[in-house]
Parts: structure tokens; sequence; C-alpha cells
């Protein structure tokens, strides 16, 4: 979303440093506990770092995430896009996907729970079900998107079933493919830490919880801080991957 | 205009699935291979729908849960349509919030959710306004992709005939941006629901997702699973809700529905 012409992004930083500064400047008065400045919170990170209460938790944290993510997400791609061009596959999958699409998929967490216990894998299975829907959906629009000019010439060129998939519909569902990904990378965070919020024994949202019970507000915070960090850099990450794939398609909005 | 045909032969298709479904679960169940806690029969399940259909209780529970996931939507509707087209319009306020909201866009804002706790009560305060802060986001967002592709011959035409800048945000910007208002309502709307269900399962007394908990701490799987049946009608009905309403508002652009088949 950068680039504003006009008066840049320093402005927008400007804005971001001036909060910070009023929060600091503000906890000169008087305030309660579980409230505290950003220089706190910094030393705090810091200090969480180095006696390593921090970094289990965020590996436990990404070994659901992560797996959780790419499972889902690469069904939904995969799927959406041969439902995007089979119409028998089509009328199978994409009447059950749609309607379920607006179902909060956290409600399958007990379902889920109770059927493959609490461990691991019913958070990851979650955290998969709700990514399939979002890259199922943009890798179907994308996929029939496809314009049928292409196609034609593709076929008129003498390409096979298989190259015109591979050649000419998956580039140009590529961009809507991506801004899946983006999407349910976000939900796969946001379901990370719900779940692990409501059970679990490692993880930044357990973290989170525990030292919120506990009241370890300086920990609450690191651990916040974290979560904020990993949803940030794996965002980052995406538009990094996205700029390099899609460097054909000069992009109009980065 | 739509042909009938395909829209029978399509509802067909639904029933058929649907009843599918019902089919092996109720084999599954019957067969005795499972635990009566893990697989419930669909009969039980169907029991308790109609218990939590008929109960005051219960349909009080659904009541808080869609209460405050409609109540924190609605703030972010409102503040985030106003947000956007600001943003939209003029460059200065892009460049002034635009990198916040891009900035923090993809962290999780559930994460806030105890600090929301201490702050504003464990009770329906800090879940609405959580709801309203994941909920903002989307719309602002794409309330503000909308605003900026306004086409500049209405604007100059509008202008040309003597309308005020009011008149203009309001007559032309405003209706121009709808579509896009709405397609960032259409995301935050399942958000707000994922966000009450979840705020409900970490902490509180009442409410659908609370419901769910307790159903599953005490062992009844059949009222669990019909609570869940519950929640994902209701996720699906407000989101018809949305498109009716917005194929109302929007006359002159029909939503290709994901639905409309």
């Amino acid at each position: 979303m950068g680039g504003v012409p006009r008066y840049g992004s320093r402005s927008g930083l400007a804005l971001l440093l001036a909060t910070l500064a009023i929060w600091q400047l503000a906890m000169r008065f008087e305030h309660p506990d579980f409230v505290m400045g950003p220089l706190e919170i910094a030393r705090h990170f810091g200090e969480a770092l180095r006696s390593g209460e921090l970094l289990p938790h965020i590996g436990a944290s990404l070994a659901r995430s992560v797996p959780g993510f790419v499972v889902g997400s690469l069904a939904g791609v995969v799927l959406g896009l041969l439902a995007g061009v089979s119409r028998s596959l089509d009328q199978l999958l994409s009447p059950v996907v749609f309607l379920t699409y607006p179902v909060p998929k956290i409600v399958f967490l007990p379902i889920v729970m109770l059927w493959v216990g609490i461990g691991d894998v019913s958070k990851i299975a979650v955290i998969a079900l709700a990514c399939f829907y979002p890259c199922f959906i943009n890798a179907y629009y994308g996929a029939r998107g496809t314009s049928t000019i292409m196609v034609w010439s593709g076929l008129s060129m003498g390409a096979r079933r298989s190259q015109i998939l591979r050649k000419v519909v998956v580039p140009s569902a590529l961009p809507l493919v991506f801004a899946g990904l983006r999407v349910s990378l976000a939900l796969s965070f946001i379901l990370l830490f719900s779940t692990e919020m409501i059970n679990a024994r490692s993880g930044l949202g357990f973290l989170i919880r525990q030292s919120e019970s506990s009241l370890r507000f300086d920990l609450m915070y690191v651990a916040i801080g974290a979560v904020a960090a990993l949803g940030y850099a794996g965002d980052q990450l995406l538009l990094v991957i996205r700029r390099r794939v899609l460097a054909w398609q000069e992009a109009t909005s980065r | 205009m739509s042909a009938r045909w395909p829209d029978l032969a399509s509802a067909f298709r639904r029933v058929a699935l649907l009843a599918v479904g019902v089919l092996v679960w109720e084999t599954a169940a019957r067969s005795g291979l499972f635990s009566p806690l893990i697989v419930p029969s669909v009969t039980r399940i169907g029991y308790q729908l109609l218990l939590l259909a008929t109960q005051p209780e219960s349909l009080m529970e659904a009541w808080y849960s869609v209460a405050r996931g409609l109540g924190g939507f609605a703030l972010a509707a409102m503040v985030g349509v106003a947000l956007g087209v600001l943003m939209g319009r003029s460059a200065l306020a892009a460049a002034f919030f635009g990198p916040i909201f891009s900035g923090t866009y993809p962290i999780p804002k559930i994460a806030l959710f105890p600090i929301f706790i201490y702050l504003f009560g464990i009770g329906s305060l800090s879940k609405v306004l959580l709801i309203f802060l994941e909920c903002l986001y989307p719309i602002v967002l794409t309330t503000q992709a909308g605003g900026r592709a306004v086409h500049r011959v209405l604007l100059w035409s509008a202008a040309n005939m003597g309308a005020s800048r009011g008149r203009i945000v309001w007559k032309v910007v405003v209706p121009a941006t709808a579509p896009f208002i709405f397609a960032g309502c259409r995301i935050a709307l399942p958000i707000a629901m994922i966000v009450v269900i979840i705020t409900e399962m970490i902490s509180s007394a009442d409410g659908l997702g609370y419901l769910v908990m307790y159903s599953l701490a005490s062992f009844k799987t059949d009222r669990m699973l019909a609570v869940v049946i519950v929640i994902a009608l209701l996720g699906v009905a407000l989101d018809r809700l949305l498109v009716r309403l917005r194929n109302r508002l929007v006359f002159w652009e029909r939503l290709e529905s994901y639905y409309a088949e």
C-alpha cells in the first residue's frame, strides 16, 4: 500500500513515532501495573530473549502454524485451480465450499479435539481448514478469470491440456492466488493464537494466557510483541516472494 | 431472467449432498465402531437442536453472541467507511493513516485480548472492541481502494454542475464506492463471527462460544454439535442477509455472488 505520491511515507512514520512518544510520556503519570511503556517493553523483550523464556514458545507456535498454513493453502490452491478448470470438479466441490465459507472455522476446534485429541494435530487441522477457504476461492476465481483468447491461442498453437494449465491458467491466476495466500496467512495467525489460548501447554498464545493469569505483565507484553513481529514478518516474507514471482506483472498495487 | 432448471438442479444437488452426509454420519454412529461420545447419532443432535431452538435460555445465549458480533461489526463499518472514504479521497489522510493501517494489518489483533480484558473488563465491552478492531482493517482498506477508484469524470461533472464538496462526497463518492464498501463488509462479517466465538470460548460465561466449550467440558457431544450447527447457520444467514442488503442498495450492479450458480 506504500507509495502515496504527494506526502511520502514520512508523515506516517512521524505519526507512529509520535504515538510511541506520547505513550512513553504518559507513563510518567500514575498508571496501573498492567500498563507499560514502549521502552520498558523493549527492555523486557531483550531480557526474555536472553533468558530463553521466549524462544521455545516461538518454536512451538511455528511448528503448528507453518504445517497448518502449508497444508491448508496448498490444498486450497490446487483444488481451487482444478475446480476453476474442470466443470465436474466445480459442480462437486464449489457448492460445499461456498456454502460453508461464512462458517467460523474455529467452531470445529472442539470437534477435532474430540476426534484426534487435544495435541498439536487438532490445532494444525483447524488452521489448515481455515487456510483452505480463501486460497480455494481466490484460486478458483483466478483460474476462471483466465482470458478465453489466451486459452484459444494456446490451443491453436498446439499446446496440450496440461501445458495450457501450467503455462496459461496458473500464471494468470497467480495474482489472485497470492491475494488468497495473504488472507490465509493472517487467518492462520488468528487461529494459531486462539487455539493456543483455548488449550495448549506451549506456544505464544499459551504464554500470553499464562503470564496474564500469573500477573507477569512483562512477559505478557513480550509475548504479544512477539506475536505482532511474527505476523508482520510472515506478511513481509509473502510480499517479497510475491514480488519475485510476479515480477512480470509490474504491480499497480504493491 | 434466471433459468429455472439449473436452479432446480443445483438445489437438488445440494439436498442430495446433505442427505449423503447425514446418511454417512448416521451409519457411522449406528455401526458401533465409535463411542456415542465421539459420533452421536443424528437423531440426538436433532433433539438437542430442537431444545436449543425452544429453550429461552439458549436463545438468550445466541442473542448475546449475535449482539456482540453485530455491535462490533456495525461500529467498525461506521468508523471504517468514514475513514476509508477520507483516506481514498485525501492524499494527506492517506499518508497520515495509511502506514499505520498497512503496517499493523498482518498483526493478529486477537493477541491483544488479555490487555483488553484488563482495560475494559471481562464482559461484553472488551469483546465488542476487539471485534471492532479486527473488522476495521478490511473495511478501511477496501473502502480506501474504492474511494481512489472513483471515476474522475463523475467528479468533474458534479463539480461542473456546481455541487459543493460535501455534496460530491455524499452523492458521488459514497455511491461509487458502495460496491467496495460492501466487499469489505463481506470480509469483515465472518471475521466478526470468528472473533465473537473465539473470545467467548476463551473467557466468557455466556454466548454460543461459551456454550460450545461448556458442552464439550461436560461431555455432551450431541449438544456441542448442535451449537456448532447453530453457529454455522448463523454465519451463513448473516452473510446472505448482507448480500441481500447489498443488492438492494447497490441495485445498479448485481453481485456475482459466490453462491449464485
